[in-house]
Parts: structure tokens; sequence; C-alpha cells
């Protein structure tokens, strides 16, 4: 009986189809990601998106009975010099605020995918010449454009701010276009293509598109941050939004007057909200960059 | 043979230098003249508003306003090949003048605010790839990180409100206090404030790259190689990582001269000092374009000069690259 | 005495986002003073991770979890790293893969061998220092040493660097010399070069060496001893007769049946089937059995333990179990070479006509390389034609211009009598000449979008050229295409970059196949696998051709396969077609000295012989 089993046990059976065990990923999915920026970014964008349900005044009514009140009951972030109340400007003014950043990134962005595509899949000679071109560019100072710029558009405002600052902040994303661009010309998929007939545009779309979206992601990130940063400074230096125009930057170029008077809510709470969510782009935006480069170290 | 070379690569260097500020100076005199605002008020002043139409045709006649815009640029790069720049709207002084007197105290906040972000940058990315992933480097990155969000505007605002408002240790605004003018210890407490936001908001963003390159270079293949021969971790970093690594960070620092510099513009302003920052900023707010004109030329030079120096240092020193790509590879992205 | 080096039970790990995978599983061996030990797998059976975790050279993640690694007896499995590098360049050091990255490049090759000399004797003489640098670059063959030693590692070929690199592992006169993969990354006859250096070197200085590789034939001409490694383990080892000439384990019957030398005269290769086991989630059971066609079912339940064979030869499969079946193995049967039948000479229509082909590159502003000098060959209709010669031979610019990638500098590509290289004409044509010829890339990751799925990449050359699929959609026709090159559907839904190798190449041959080409040009399609997939996928090839009919330019940079595959073979050198012939007439009697070469330096399964003694044992 043993023996029977024995040679059953040593009997050729050739190949025998196994189950390969699923490769079950161990680490949970929200594992890595920036999961505290993500929610406080939600956060403040739902608040600044549903600014109307949240504010409890009108942000551009000035209350002249009650200008440069610190936080309290009924004015929860305290008041500005000009009576209004910060709490409903800072939702209000942060949808302006975030909506600047996106409209002038969309901006720099079509024209630094266009100009990095171009550039990328130009002849040598038309190449260099663009880039020289971005480099004299480059070169003018950005608030001689800003100014430029402005006057064209006439009275700073929403579209015309984004513009100056689309126009002037495309340069560095489309240089990596331009690269990754140069490099995926030459990858053999795209040769393959080519070989089977694919014209430009099918290659753009199906071939380039999707693989330099990713690595450009996170410049796009950035690129959202940099646009806050810039619209804020202008406004607060003053050749940016005007005061009526209610945004994070407009709200802190009062900071001046609230400096001699000592309110520090004026200064730091539109501050601490912008702070944050700059943070929180980094953040999101040095998570996608790690995406795309993982290497272990050697030492 | 050789030295015919040089002379010939410098040559070469040289003229597509000449002819890059030649073009920028022909597109800011052409955007300046298109942008809104009187080119007779820049020149006469307010006494515009009191001349006769005879008198103002006469003037312009005079300035060559009428004539077509390429014959004013030849009429203006003949003025400032000799020296004439014009006059300061708002001044009514000479631009250079003017521009001269602002000069020392903005290459001073950021000549000096640029070394030390150079040095502390490659410390502090040094140290960060040494311990890479460990505590000290955790650290380091999540404050870097927050410093490199804060605009610089409104860390100013903070610093000033904390140190000259609250504690009163350090003064808020201008390069010294008047009736002091001699005073050099003065003029060191007017410095720390505005010197502190120039290193501290470019710091992060330097450091960080020499961080991630010298992890890069950590992961290239040569590293196995020069540890198998029986080097320690310190020669490797030192001798094979960072030696790879500096003519790079050379050339984009050589490229961040204009940044820096552009840095303590804004920090100018809000710490009211009299440097460039704020003159352009004034001459900007009062379209003084004559000055603003300069100002812009005097960057824009910069630029280019720190281009091209960036590009003969990727060329001369890294035996890897050559030409044309040395600057492709080393493009400063602003984070 | 105790042994210089042994390894007892070394277990090796990494931890992976999947899990755990182990890398190297149970390993135990001796290494004695001089001998030559060669390590022989498919790539990810661990034989470059053991080399590197026993000189501590492994990445963060991986760890060391068990075992000892004893050096004339002392245990130095945990030792820190401090003590670690006194014993690396002095004890043992290490000649990696690809020598174009692992000099440093800003550094000259005089510099970093001086550095490494300099190691471990710190206070030697800056005169004695450059003697013994220039001493180190005559020892591994590298002439007008005096003046190269100033020269950067760009300034080198790879089989130069690679001289360099072992100069520099040289340079402590280790007693342990960890060679992994040293010739994989160079040209077949660079390759041969650098086997012989190593063994000389090893003569000369005694230094016992490691020797990884994953070519069972390359190992031939130097290895003492041999051990095969499957799946992290060491499934067998012996003395290089031994293994040669009595293999024990099926997978080293397998590895030695793939080498088509072996395979002479047969109509197809043989293969071993499936793929490597993954090592995340090791099966239970021998790791080998779901690819061996002699699997005892006792495989499937416990691993086989390391059976004796002789005092010198271990091997761990059941077969060797007192119970088990004798098993008699097949390919000691054809010891007798005959070349496949050549296809009737039909008066067949030339399909491709390349006249005087010449291309030239710019380099710089005044001098320019002649990648492709006067090339003039034809193909006929149905024909598998080979096109041979090392990198940088012009073999791929050829491909190119056919493709019409490259516009020629002057010559004519003629495609059934139309001039592709004419743009009036290939406009004319270009419907034809897009479909009917098809191109497939050497397998480097790049050949495939790594953001579309496989059914979108294969269904991509429809789309473009708004073909109606034969088979409904192009679904359908995806999957069809699948089958047809041994793939199941489950894999339309994939990313490249969750298939190996293998597939991948599976997947670009698909691509091409959806069009029904006339014309299919290969360019090095197999030069990125292991061993056992290369002949999977040749056998693939040549049964499609069989099928289909294609008319096929197989380029590829050693002779090996081509013999197998081709009816008729060109050598490129140096731009030129230096020889063209049937594969009996090139290989019976080879006219240009390159020729010759590249014939030598085919790997040969036979111990310490080169070509020439395997032919005289094939052709007794």
């Amino acid at each position: 009986m043993r023996q029977a089993s024995e040679n059953e046990k040593f009997a050729v059976v050739g190949i025998r189809p196994q189950e390969t065990p699923q490769e079950e990923t161990r680490q949970k999915w929200y594992k890595g990601k920036p999961l505290l920026s993500m929610v406080l970014l939600g956060i403040v964008f739902a608040g600044c998106m549903g600014s109307r349900f949240i504010m409890t005044k009108d942000p551009t009514y000035m209350d002249l009975l009650n200008y440069n009140l610190p936080p309290n009951g009924e004015f929860l972030f305290g008041t500005d010099t000009m009576g209004r109340d910060i709490f409903s400007m800072i939702w209000y003014g942060g949808k302006i605020s975030l909506l600047i950043g996106l409209l002038s990134t969309a901006i720099s962005t079509v024209i630094a995918v266009i100009f990095g595509a171009v550039s990328g899949t130009a002849p040598q000679w038309l190449d260099t010449l663009l880039m020289r071109l971005t480099e004299i560019l480059l070169s003018v100072p950005n608030l001689l454009l800003v100014i430029l710029l402005q006057a064209i558009l006439g009275k700073p405002g929403i579209w015309s701010i984004s513009i100056v600052i689309g126009v002037t902040s495309w340069t560095s994303i489309a240089k990596v276009v331009r690269t990754e661009v140069r490099q995926l010309r030459s990858s053999e998929y795209v040769v393959a293509a080519r070989c089977m007939g694919g014209g430009f545009f099918h290659i753009l779309w199906n071939h380039l598109a999707p693989n330099f979206v990713s690595s450009i992601m996170f410049m796009v990130v950035m690129n959202i941050r940099s646009a806050i940063v810039e619209e804020s400074t202008l406004s607060f230096m003053g050749i940016g939004l005007p005061l009526e125009i209610i945004s994070w930057g407009s709200m802190l170029s009062l900071s001046e007057k609230a400096l001699l008077t000592g309110s520090w809510w004026i200064i730091l709470i539109p501050g601490i909200f912008l702070v944050v969510t700059l943070l929180c782009m980094t953040e999101i935006g040095n998570y996608l960059r790690r995406q795309v480069n993982q290497k272990e170290s050697n030492l | 043979m050789k030295k015919k070379n040089y002379f010939l690569y410098y040559g070469r260097k040289l003229l597509i230098f000449l002819v890059s500020v030649l073009v920028l100076s022909m597109t800011v005199f052409y955007i300046s003249r298109l942008a809104p605002g009187d080119p007779l008020v820049s020149y006469y002043g307010d006494r515009v508003e009191k001349m006769s139409p005879q008198e103002r045709e006469w003037a312009e006649e005079k300035l060559g306003l009428n004539d077509a815009l390429h014959v004013q640029y030849v009429h203006w790069l003949n003025n400032a090949l000799h020296g004439d720049f014009g006059i300061s709207y708002k001044y009514k002084r000479d631009v250079m003048e003017v521009i001269g007197s602002r000069l020392g105290n903005t290459l001073i906040l950021g000549g000096i605010g640029f070394v030390l972000v150079f040095v502390l940058a490659l410390l502090l990315g040094i140290l960060c790839a040494w311990y890479e992933n460990r505590l000290a480097d955790r650290i380091i990155c999540k404050v870097g990180t927050v410093t490199s969000c804060i605009p610089e505007f409104w860390f100013s605002l903070m610093l000033i409100l904390i140190f000259s408002i609250e504690l009163k240790w350090l003064p808020s605004s201008g390069s010294y206090t008047i009736g002091k003018e001699g005073d050099v210890w003065d003029r060191v407490l007017h410095l720390i404030l505005p010197m502190t936001i120039v290193v501290i908001s470019h710091l992060w963003y330097y450091a960080y790259m020499i961080r991630n390159k010298i992890l890069e270079e950590v992961r290239a293949d040569y590293v196995l190689l020069a540890k198998s021969k029986g080097l320690g971790k310190r020669r490797i970093v030192f001798g094979h990582c960072l030696r790879n690594i500096l003519p790079s960070y050379l050339s984009i620092m050589a490229i961040s001269v204009p940044h820096v510099l552009g840095g303590t513009y804004i920090v100018e302003t809000v710490f009211s000092y009299p440097g460039i920052g704020t003159l352009s900023y004034e001459s900007a707010r009062y379209k003084d374009y004559n000055l603003l004109m300069v100002l812009c030329i005097l960057s824009g030079i910069l630029v280019i000069f720190c281009n091209m120096v960036a590009q003969t240092i990727n060329e001369q020193i890294d035996p890897r690259i050559k030409g044309e790509e040395a600057l492709e590879t080393s493009e400063v992205v602003k984070i | 005495m105790a042994e210089l080096l042994e390894i007892k039970n070394l277990e090796v790990s990494f931890d992976t986002p999947q899990g755990e995978l182990q890398a190297v599983r149970n390993v135990s061996f001796k290494l004695r003073a001089g001998e030559v030990l060669a390590l022989v797998g498919e790539s990810g059976c661990g034989k470059s991770v053991l080399c590197k975790a026993i000189m501590k050279l492994l990445p963060r993640a991986a760890r060391i979890r068990s075992g000892h690694i004893c050096v004339d007896g002392t245990d130095i499995a945990g030792w820190k790293e401090k003590e670690m590098q006194k014993l690396r360049g002095r004890l043992f050091s290490m000649v990696f893969q690809d020598p174009m990255t692992t000099l440093n490049p800003t550094m000259t090759i005089g510099a970093q061998i001086a550095e490494a000399v300099l190691v471990h004797q710190p206070r030697m003489k800056k005169e004695a220092v450059r003697s013994r640098v220039l001493e180190l670059m005559e020892l591994v063959g590298i002439d007008r040493a005096e003046e190269r030693m100033h020269l950067y590692p760009y300034n080198f070929s790879g089989g130069m660097r690679q001289r360099s690199v072992l100069a520099i592992a040289l340079a402590g006169n280790p007693r342990i010399l960890f060679a992994d993969e040293p010739t994989t990354a160079l040209d077949v006859t660079i390759q041969a070069q650098i086997l012989d250096l190593l063994r000389d070197i090893q003569r000369k200085l005694g230094t016992a060496t490691i020797l990884v590789s994953h070519d069972l034939g390359v190992v031939a001409r130097v290895a003492d001893r041999v051990a095969v490694m499957y799946a992290g383990k060491i499934v067998e080892i012996g003395t290089a007769e031994e293994i040669y000439n009595d293999p024990r384990h099926p997978y080293t019957w397998g590895l030695m049946r793939s080498l088509p030398a072996l395979s002479r005269g047969k109509d197809s290769l043989y293969t071993i089937p499936g793929m490597p086991p993954s090592l995340i989630h090791p099966s239970k059971g021998d790791a080998f059995a779901c690819r061996n066609p002699y699997a005892l079912a006792i495989d499937y339940e416990e691993e086989p333990p390391l059976f004796q064979v002789s005092d010198t030869h271990y091997a761990a499969t059941w077969l060797l179990d007192k119970r088990a079946p004798r098993i008699v193995r097949h390919w000691e049967e054809h010891a007798q070479p005959e070349y496949k039948c050549v296809k009737e000479q039909k008066p067949q229509e030339i399909l491709l006509d390349v006249r005087h082909l010449t291309q030239v590159f710019p380099l710089t502003k005044r001098t320019a390389i002649r990648a492709v000098d006067d090339v003039s060959f034809q193909i006929r209709r149905g024909e598998i034609f080979g096109l041979v010669g090392e990198s940088g031979s012009g073999k791929s610019t050829v491909a190119r211009c056919i493709m019409n990638i490259y516009r020629p500098a002057s010559g004519e590509i003629l495609y059934r009598g139309v001039n592709v290289c004419d743009r009036q004409e290939f406009r004319r044509e270009k419907k034809l000449l897009q479909t009917k010829r098809q191109l497939i890339f050497q397998d480097s990751g790049s050949s495939l979008n790594q953001r579309m799925k496989v059914k979108d990449i294969i269904a991509e050359p429809l789309k473009i050229s708004h073909t109606r699929p034969k088979r409904g959609s192009c679904l359908e026709e995806a999957a069809f295409q699948l089958r047809y090159v041994g793939l199941d559907e489950s894999y339309l839904e994939k990313y490249p970059s969750e298939l190996s190798g293998g597939q991948r190449q599976r997947v670009a041959i698909a691509r091409a196949l959806v069009m029904e080409p006339e014309l299919l040009v290969a360019d090095e399609p197999i030069a990125s696998l292991d061993v056992s997939i290369q002949a999977q996928i040749v056998n693939l090839f040549s049964h499609l051709q069989k099928e289909h009919g294609f008319t096929f330019l197989f380029i590829a940079h050693d002779l090996a396969m081509v013999e197998f595959l081709c009816d008729r073979v060109g050598v490129m050198y140096r731009g030129k077609l230096v020889e063209v012939g049937t594969v009996k007439e090139l290989f019976a009697h080879p006219q240009h000295p390159y020729t010759k070469e590249l014939l030598s330096a085919i790997p040969a399964p036979v111990p310490g012989a080169a070509r020439g003694k395997l032919d005289q044992m094939c052709f007794a």
C-alpha cells in the first residue's frame, strides 16, 4: 500500500498548469498619498466654490461702524480697515484667487504645450531659434511685461491678470515639453507608428500627449501655485487686482495700513489661508513628481 | 593653434552676447513706446500741460517723436552709446545718476544674499542627501517645503510684525536711520530682516535641487564600482558625486543670479529699502518709462550675461556635456 | 584547511510593495582559491543578487535574512559597512555588466584606477602609483597606456571600458573577483576577447573568480566549475565537465538544449516552456516543476533536496531519488548535424532590391560618419535573410532606410520595383508600402507605448490605415493575433509594463502581423532576451514564416540564431557588406576574416573549448 503511493509520487506527470497566486498589494490605496493635503485643499476648494452658503456677511459691504475690529462673535475673523467682514472675504476672495490660479495655468499650459510640441518636432534650426526667443523673452523682466499687458488689456480684472500671469509663466513647462517630445520622438513606438503611416496628429494624440502629461503634471500643479503667489504679490504691491475685487492678494494689500495699527488679523488670516493652500498644492505636486521617478540608492 | 581656438570661441560668445543685447534693447524700446502714456511727459514733466500746441509740435520735432519708430530707435541708441539715457521724469535727474545712487544697496543685499544662498544650499543639500529619508532629512525637507511655500511679501510682513512691531528688536524699513548715515552697525541692523527673507525664500529650492542631484548620482552605476573598490561613503559622495554635480550646480547658480536679484525686488519694496527694486516699482507706478526702460535693459543684460556664463561653465568644466545640450539639462525650473 | 569562501544557507530578500521577494533562497557553495566558478541562470534568478549580497553591495530594501558568508573560516555575514569597506577591493572586487555606466564619466581613466590603487595604500608615492596604474592597464591589455590614462571614459569603446573596469577591480590584488555578466553588453567578438582576458588574468594572478552569466555557452570557455541557478536556488553544481557532459537537472538539460549550436539541423529550436516564476509568492514544491516535462508528482508537493551525484556534482531534482524512474535524455541522440533541406530554389521574384545604398550621418559640421557604405543585396519573396554585424556596423541603418525612416544619401531601394527612396513614387504607393512592410524592434521597453493597452497596441495599425478588420471588430482581430503568437486573451487588457520581455516581443510581433505584411523587418528582435526566451521567439518566427510565407529580414549581432533561422546571410562590417551567401556556404566556407571571427565567437557548450573544437566534434 505504502509502496503504491510512493510509486505514484514518483510517476512522471510532466507539466501541470499551476495557478499563479494573485499578487495582492499589501498596502492600502492611500499609502504614500498626501492625504492630509488632499483633504485640506478639498475643504478650502469646496468652501471657496460654495462661498455663497458659508458667508455670514456681504463681503463687499463696508460697515463703517465696525472697521478694524479684532475677531469676535459677530465677525469671526474680524473686519478690515474698510469695515468689511474678513471671514466672508476669505471664502469669496479665495474663489477669485483659485480661479486666477487655474485660469492662468490653463493659459500658460496651452501655450507651453503648443510651443514645446512645435519646438520639439521642428527641425534643428527652428528649434534653436525658438529657444533663443524664449531666452530673450525670459530676460525681459516680468514687471515690464505685466505693466504693458495691463495697459493693453485695460483696467486690471480677473481675466486680464490671469492672462498677464499666464503669458509670462509658460517657459519652464515649454522647455520640459520640448525635451520630452524630443526624447519620445525618437522612441521606437513612435518610429513604428510613423512606419505604419501614422500622421502627425495621430502620433501627437496617441503617443506623445499621454506620455508627457505625466511628466508635466507636477509642473502644472506647481504653476497653479506660483500663479496664486504672483497674483497675491502683484495685488499686494498695488499693480494687480484693485481693492474692490476681493482676492487673498488684494486683501493683503491693506496690510501696510494694518501694520501701522497693529491689526495682526488682517495680515495673518488671509496669509494663513494662502500659505496652507500653497503648501497643500506643493505636497500634491511633490507626490506627483515622486511617482515619475523611483529608484533605490546604491549607497 | 589652441590659442586661436580660444580666441574664436570667446569672440563668438561676445558676438552672440552683443546681438542678444541689441535685440533686447530693441524689444524693450518698442514695448515702452507702445505702452500708453505721453513720451513728451517723460522728457518735460508737468510743463507739457502748459505748452502751447506750437511748442508741443516743436518739442516733438526736436525729440524726433514724429519720425518712424525705427528712426527713433536709432536715435535713442546713438544717444545711449554716448552715455545719454535721458532724464527720469519722477526724479528730474539723469537716469544713470538715479540708478547709480541705488545700485550699491541692491548689490549689497542681493550679492551677500546670493553668496549665502549658494553656500548654505550646498551644505544643506549634502546634509539631507547624506541622511536620506532619516529623521534629520525628513525634518529639513518638511521645514524647507513650508518655507518655500510662503510668499516673500507675506513672510516679510510677518517678520516685521514679530521683530519690529511686537518685539521692537529690528528696524522695519529703509537702509539706515535718518541722521546715522555713516553708522555701519545701524546699516547691518537694517539689513538683517531683508537678508533673512532673501536667503530663506531661495534657500530651499537650491538645497532641494542639490539633494536630489546627489541622490540621483548615488543611484548611478559607477557608485557600485567605487564601492566595490573599497571607497567609503564620504569619499564617494564628496570625491565622485559632488564632483559630478558641481559643474551643473555652478551653471544653475549662474542662471539664478537674476532670479535671486529679482527676489530682492519684492523684499526691497516691502521694507522700503532704497534699491533697484523699489526704483523699478516706483518707475512702473509713475509711468517713468525712460527709467524703467534702462532698468529693464540692465536686468536683461544681466540675465543674458549669466546665461552665457552658465553655458560657458558647462562647456568648459564638464567633460561630458558639449555644446548646446548643456543648457537644456540645467534649466532652472521654478518650483 | 578552510575554504577561501564558503556560503552556507544564504537567504536574501527584497521588500517590495507587492510583498517580500525572495531573491536568493537557501544557497550554499564553496569557492576554492584560484578557481573559476560560473553562476548560470535566466535573468531574475538571483545570481547577480547573490554576488552583491556577498560583497554587501545591495540596496537598502534588500537584506540578508539568514546564512553565513565565511572567508577563510571567518563569518562576515554580520559585518558592518565600515569593516566591509576594508575587505572590498582587497579581498574581493567586482566587474559589472554595463561598462557604459560603471565608470565615472567626469574622471579620467587613469585617475579612477589610481584611486583604486590608493584606497589600500594611501601613503604610496605619486610615481609609484603612476607606474602601478600603467602596469594594471597593460595587464588588462590597454596598449598606449601612457597617453590613454588621461582620456575620459567617453573616449573609450565598450570593450576598452570593460578592460578599464577590470583594471580597477584588480588594483587591490583581490583574492576573489566577481564578474557580473561582464560581456553581455558587448559585441560578440569583443565578448570572446574579454572572456579570454579574464581567463588569462585569472591564470596569471591566481584570482578566484565567480563568473555570472545567463549563457551556458559563454561560460564554457572559462569555467572550472558551474553552478546553475533557478528561482533563487542553486539547482545543480559541479565541475564544468560534469555539467556539460552529464547534466542531471532537467533545467540544465533545457538550458543546454536551447543553445542553438545544439539544434543544428533541426526544424525547431528546443525551448523551455513557460516563464520563470514569481519569487514573491513561490508556489509549493519545486519552482521548476511547472516548466518541466519530466516533472514528478512529488515535484508539486515537496522541494527536492540536493542529491549527490559525485564528490563534486550535486543536483536538486527528485529524478535522482532512487525511487524515481530513469529518464533518457533526448538531446544526446542528435549527434549528427544535418542542415534542414534548403527550400527549392524556384526562380522567385525579387521582392526587395537594395542597390548601392549609402548613408552618411553628420557628426559635427566638418566630420561625418559613413554608417552604410555602398551596400547592395536582394531578398527574394518568401526568403529569410539574415543581416549580421556588430553594433555600429550599420545594419540597423539599412533596416531603417528600407522602412523609409531615414533617407539614404545615395543608392536605391526597390520594393516590388517601386523605388521607395523616390518621394513621388513613395507617395503614389504610400498605402501599399505602409501596410505591406512592417518593422519589429529590439525589445527595450520603448518599442511599445507604456500607456496603451495591449489591445490598442495591436489594433493601432488598423486604425491608422483605416482598414476594416478581417474578423469583425478591432478587438476580435487583436485577440486572434494574440492567440496566434501564443498569448491568451487575458493579456488584451494589460499594459506593456506588466509583461515580461518575451511577452512584449510577442505583442510587437502581433502588431506587425495584423496588417498581414509581405515584408517583415526585425531589428535585433531577440538581442535583449534570455536564452530560453530567445529560442521561443525564434521558433515563433520560423513557424509564422512557414504559415504566412512572408519575406523576412532578420537582423542580429551574432550568428548563433541566424544559422538556425535564415536561408541566406549577409555580414556587415563597418558599414560595408563584406559577405553574402546561403547559410550553408557561409558557415562552411567563410571568406572574410570578420565572418571567421564571428563564427569562432559562437558560444560552444563544450568546456574549455572555442568553436574550432566544437566543429571537430560535431562534424567528426
